[in-house]
């Protein structure tokens, strides 16, 4: 019996330790021979014999199990070990690509005023003159309207030259109170350092009862509107114009590149401009028919708040799919 | 518009006002600071008097100056201007002063002869160019102290800030103009403008000249009659042209643009002698023309539409003897309907004249006449002759509640009314909460309540407006483009995740590219008429070849795998807009890296399709039915989406592979509608457990895989759960056939199938699969 433990101790594969345990706890095994021999002994000493072989069983058994425990637990510490690899090869290895600076500014306001109950709203890139420009008090020969920024189609359409003709049409197709935003690209014939032909916009129009909505509840959204943008900035409005609101305003944030101590981005003010604003002009109430209301709008170039955000030195790489730009952003 | 700190100053008291206040004050009421510079003029630059000048004994091109510096002892200074020898009075920089960084006067020997100092140029004392060789000083800037510092002049030492002025505001077009709004702005009275020329000839203009008046007219005129004689400018004006870039070739236009860059009154000079009838007077014949256009007739010849341009032969130059000074005013929307309804050319005056120029004719009438009496001998007929629309002031009434329902602010009426009077509106308020209001005549933008809120709001100041949180009644406001917007998100992060990054084109496209590629174009009458470059001159119907574009300009980069979505609007011939999304895949499959050795597998088809399963979900494929040329006749399908086309993809075909000079790269293009998710209801699950059964059976090589996958749908076997293509094998044995291996799931909804079942399944799947395509088991 001795032996036999000797062996099990000695066992330092599994595979040695299944070969001892059929030799010996196996239905030919060692100890079943043992066990057969009961039958030969006479029976006074039986019960003796039968309990000292249980005994030697079980301490025999218990010295397997311990064993084979061992084994078992070094040779997964070698499967383990011999799995071994320098993990720090597969760093970086990733096939993500990003999304583009632009959309992903995008979703970001979206996100924002969609919180705030507005409605998203869309409408055609195509565009007539009453939408883009008549309904929005920009009557013909306006000196605001300039020939030149607008692309015109053969048949007299264009392409909006900003997303306001959405507020047009969407007061037309509903009634008040009105809360919407409306995202999308729009057109103007300029191309140089910091102007594409194709940019995009959002414009947030808020329609309500007369003397409801005021000019101090515009200012209340977009400074909350532009501190989730870009955090802990001061906000500035100053007096404007532009045709579909008054008063009108253009806002401005302490500049986030220099903390508005000045520099060449914010051409030494300390301040950047971000987005133009104002009341409702009642013009454009008269265009859709709108009776006793009062409201706010404002607008604003999603180019120009990717760019702030993510530091994007040249608008017109936005344009043109360069990926070591857009790798950046995975 | 560009203004001058001095220049500011003779309207309007900037005694003790900082250029941060003005800066400040400007943004605050909405004429926009585009820039504000300071004129710096360099310490040791003072005004010399030249006592005498005579030629350097060895060069014939220097002077010799003796000039009184203010010092015990006149300097001598060599100087190599020409114009030394007519001047009196100049800048001397004198020993020590620093001209630039690396220049400091010292004293020089110049062909023998001492310097003490440099007579200056404008130039080199960092003022615009103004003439040829030194600055010639005058009185114009100030009394001329010899041995006063020129930067204490603060005419020259000035202060140049530029507006960016809105389109609305032609009534700060002036200094005037701007001067009146910042006196509101900053609480400063305006400086009451006399002009009194004292040059009068004895004779009233009345007694030589007459206006011929057929018509109404709706405009406002006043003449003058001048005599001119040696019309010079002084130091002032050309600095001052200079700064706000006045530019002109004649001196008396000089006057009259500087005059007008004043006061904002448009004038006009005429060679008076045109106007003379056979009386010998002056006789101006004024038409109104059924738009109100005016014209100013003489000798029935039109020499001028008012307000928007003149005929150069008659423009008076300083040597006409007898001048017509012509101011005017007319309404800006009267001039702009008119001018857009017949082509009439325009010229530089209109800027200010459809914006709105000043309607105070005596201003500017008063000012050009002092202006000629400084800087010429010229003398004046005694008064004006003058037409006047007698336009009535606009009147409102407007009830102050309202004005403050519109800021959100309460504001008390005196104080409303107090910043409406300093703004030069009469305001009147007999009822308790109406304000009576007279627009001055200066303001045609201003037409109702709301401008006249933008007009207290400015001068308030917004940021004096507490900010206040709109309440309103809750309402569900999600809708069908949020749910897209939602949708498109959920796509693109996919697309994203599957290794497409997104990109951003121009809705152009280039015709030439979509001829040459087989694409179809907007119709003709539909297109676009001015399109930005030749390279973007047409409404794009496919976003591929802008993707494409971009694919070589990464392989240019450097990049070797290169794999681009968009999501955008496309158009169809009758220009109707739509959203697609498409992809282009290039080169490498995945990036270079230790998981493949450096050497990652070209993108193939098999793998391509897998990538956009991973953005669109499930779809299937059969041959395409496109035609355009980036198609790859075998290697190309149509996307089937709940059993409708919902795009194409394709492997490039090689000659557009060649054209752009790309790797071997893949396309596609779905329609966004297809892919938004849909509602799906779901099956029961069967709880007894299913087999997988494989079948290889030959059939014609011909037959495609969809054909055969939509006859075993069609059996609408119910157990059979799933089904689908394992393997193709083909070799010479099998002859015109192929061998399709099948992976069958067969599953009961009530009970745990055992074999006999299944292969009552499999022997009816086979037998019609025999009957309909001759199909055997391998």
């Amino acid at each position: 019996m001795e032996n036999l433990k000797d062996n099990i101790l000695k066992a330092d594969t599994l595979e040695a330790l299944e070969g001892l345990r059929i030799e010996i706890f196996g239905k030919r095994g060692i100890l079943s021979k043992e066990f057969i021999k009961l039958k030969d002994i006479p029976p006074q000493e039986k019960k003796a014999f039968a309990q000292n072989l249980n005994e030697q069983k079980e301490k025999l058994q218990s010295v397997f199990d311990d064993r084979y425990k061992e084994v078992k637990k070094i040779e997964i510490e070698n499967i383990l070990k011999s799995e071994k690899i320098d993990v720090s090869l597969y760093s970086n290895i990733s096939n993500k690509a990003s999304l583009h600076p632009v959309m992903e500014t995008m979703d970001k306001i979206i996100d924002y005023f969609v919180s705030m109950n507005f409605a998203v709203e869309s409408g055609p890139v195509v565009e007539d003159d009453f939408h883009n420009f008549e309904a929005l008090n920009l009557p013909k020969y306006h000196p605001a309207r300039d020939m030149q920024d607008t692309f015109f189609c053969g048949d007299g359409k264009l392409l909006r030259t900003h997303t306001s003709p959405v507020q047009i049409r969407t007061m037309k197709n509903s009634t008040p109170p009105i809360r919407m935003i409306a995202p999308g690209s729009v057109f103007r014939r300029d191309y140089d350092v910091t102007h594409t032909p194709m940019f995009h916009q959002i414009e947030g129009l808020v329609v309500d009862k007369k003397g409801v909505v005021s000019f101090a509840n515009l200012k209340s959204i977009l400074i909350d509107f532009l501190q989730y943008m870009f955090g802990d900035v001061e906000v500035r409005f100053r007096p404007s114009f532009f045709p579909f609101t008054e008063p009108s305003a253009e806002v401005d944030i302490s500049c986030i590149f220099c903390e508005a101590k000045g520099c060449r981005i914010c051409s030494h003010t300390g301040w950047l401009e971000v987005l133009g604003c104002g009341v409702v002009d009642p013009n454009v109430f008269d265009a859709v028919g709108y009776k006793d209301v009062s409201g706010y709008a404002f607008g604003l170039g999603i180019e120009r708040f990717a760019m702030l955000l993510h530091r994007v030195p040249d608008l017109r790489t936005l344009f043109e799919g360069d990926i070591r730009l857009m790798e950046q952003f995975r | 518009m560009i203004v001058t700190k001095s220049w500011l100053s003779e309207y309007l008291d900037l005694d003790r006002i900082s250029n941060d206040d003005i800066y400040r004050c400007l943004n605050s009421i909405g004429l926009e600071v585009d820039s504000i510079k300071d004129i710096t003029i360099p310490k040791g630059v003072v005004v010399g008097e030249i006592l005498s000048c005579s030629k350097h004994p060895n060069a014939d091109k220097l002077n010799v100056c003796s000039i009184n510096i203010g010092a015990d002892e006149p300097v001598q200074i060599v100087c190599g201007a020409k114009n030394v020898v007519d001047a009196k009075f100049v800048a001397v920089a004198t020993i020590g002063a620093k001209l630039g960084d690396d220049f400091e006067i010292k004293e020089a020997v110049l062909r023998d002869v001492d310097s003490f100092g440099m007579v200056c140029s404008s130039s080199e004392l960092g003022l615009p160019e103004l003439n040829d060789g030194i600055m010639i000083l005058d009185d114009s800037i100030g009394e001329l102290i010899v041995g006063k510092e020129l930067s204490q002049y603060l005419t020259i030492a000035d202060t140049i800030i530029e507006i960016e002025l809105t389109a609305n505001r032609g009534d700060c077009l002036s200094i005037n103009g701007v001067a009146r709004d910042l006196s509101v702005g900053l609480n400063r009275k305006l400086i009451p403008q006399e002009f009194k020329p004292k040059a009068l000839e004895n004779i009233s203009i009345d007694d030589v000249a007459h206006i011929d008046m057929k018509d109404f007219l709706n405009a406002d005129l006043s003449y003058s009659l001048v005599t001119g004689r040696d019309i010079e400018t002084n130091l002032l004006i050309e600095l001052r042209k200079a700064f706000v870039g006045i530019e002109s070739k004649d001196r008396l236009d000089g006057l009259i643009k500087y005059s007008t860059h004043s006061t904002g009154v448009i004038l006009r000079a005429y060679d008076a002698s045109l106007f003379k009838n056979a009386k010998d007077r002056v006789e101006i014949e004024l038409s109104s023309r059924e738009s109100g256009i005016v014209e100013i007739i003489a000798n029935d010849s039109v020499l001028s539409t008012l307000g928007v341009n003149q005929e150069p032969h008659s423009r008076a130059i300083n040597i006409t003897k007898k001048i017509l000074i012509e101011a005017s005013y007319i309404e800006p929307t009267l001039l702009v309907d008119a001018v857009s309804q017949k082509d009439y050319t325009t010229d530089e005056k209109y800027y200010n004249t459809s914006r709105g120029s000043e309607p105070e004719l005596k201003l500017g009438i008063e000012n050009i006449l002092t202006l000629l009496e400084k800087n010429s001998n010229s003398t004046f007929l005694n008064g004006t002759i003058e037409v006047s629309s007698n336009r009535k002031k606009v009147s409102l009434n407007i009830s102050n509640s309202d004005i403050n329902n519109i800021i959100g602010m309460d504001i008390e009426k005196t104080q409303n009314i107090k910043i409406l009077r300093n703004l030069g509106f009469e305001v009147n308020s007999a009822k308790a909460d109406i304000l009576n209001i007279l627009v001055p005549h200066s303001r045609p933008d201003i037409k109702n309540i709301y401008d006249i809120t933008e007009e207290i709001v400015r001068i308030i100041g917004i940021d004096n407006i507490p900010a206040k949180s709109f309440s309103f009644e809750e309402k569900m406001r999600l809708n069908s483009t949020s749910d897209k917007y939602r949708a498109k998100k959920e796509i693109r992060n996919r697309a994203i995740s599957a290794s497409f990054y997104e990109t951003l084109s121009y809705i152009f496209a280039n015709s030439d590219k979509l001829d040459k590629y087989g694409f179809e174009r907007v119709e003709k009458e539909l297109e676009l008429l001015n399109p930005i470059t030749q390279e973007f001159d047409a409404l794009r119907t496919t976003m591929m070849t802008n993707l494409l574009d971009s694919v070589e300009r990464n392989i240019s980069y450097g990049k070797k795998s290169i794999a681009l979505f968009e999501i955008g609007t496309i158009f169809d011939t009758k220009r109707e807009e739509r959203e697609v999304m498409s992809f282009v895949f290039s080169g490498n499959s995945t990036n270079e890296n230790i998981t493949n050795s450096g050497k990652p597998q070209t993108i193939d088809f098999a793998k391509f399709v897998e990538k956009l399963g991973a953005v669109i979900g499930n779809f299937e494929l059969i041959p395409t039915t496109q035609t355009n040329a980036l198609i790859h006749p075998y290697q190309s399908a149509d996307i089937i989406i709940d059993g409708k086309v919902a795009g194409y993809l394709s492997k490039l075909h090689p000659n557009p592979k060649e054209d752009y000079d790309l790797f071997e790269t893949f396309i596609a293009q779905i329609e966004l509608d297809a892919i938004l998710p849909k509602h799906i209801n779901a099956h029961q699950i069967s709880n007894f457990q299913g087999v997988y059964k494989d079948l290889s059976l030959v059939i014609d090589e011909n037959i495609s895989a969809k054909e055969l996958m939509d006859t075993i749908k069609a059996l609408n076997i119910e157990m059979l759960k799933d089904f689908y293509i394992v393997d193709i094998y083909q070799d010479e044995k099998l002859g015109s056939n192929k061998s399709i291996s099948l992976r069958f799931y067969i599953q009961s909804m009530e009970k745990t199938l055992k074999d006999k079942d299944i292969n009552k399944i499999t022997s009816n799947l086979l037998k019609q699969l025999e009957e309909k395509f001759d199909a055997s088991l391998r």
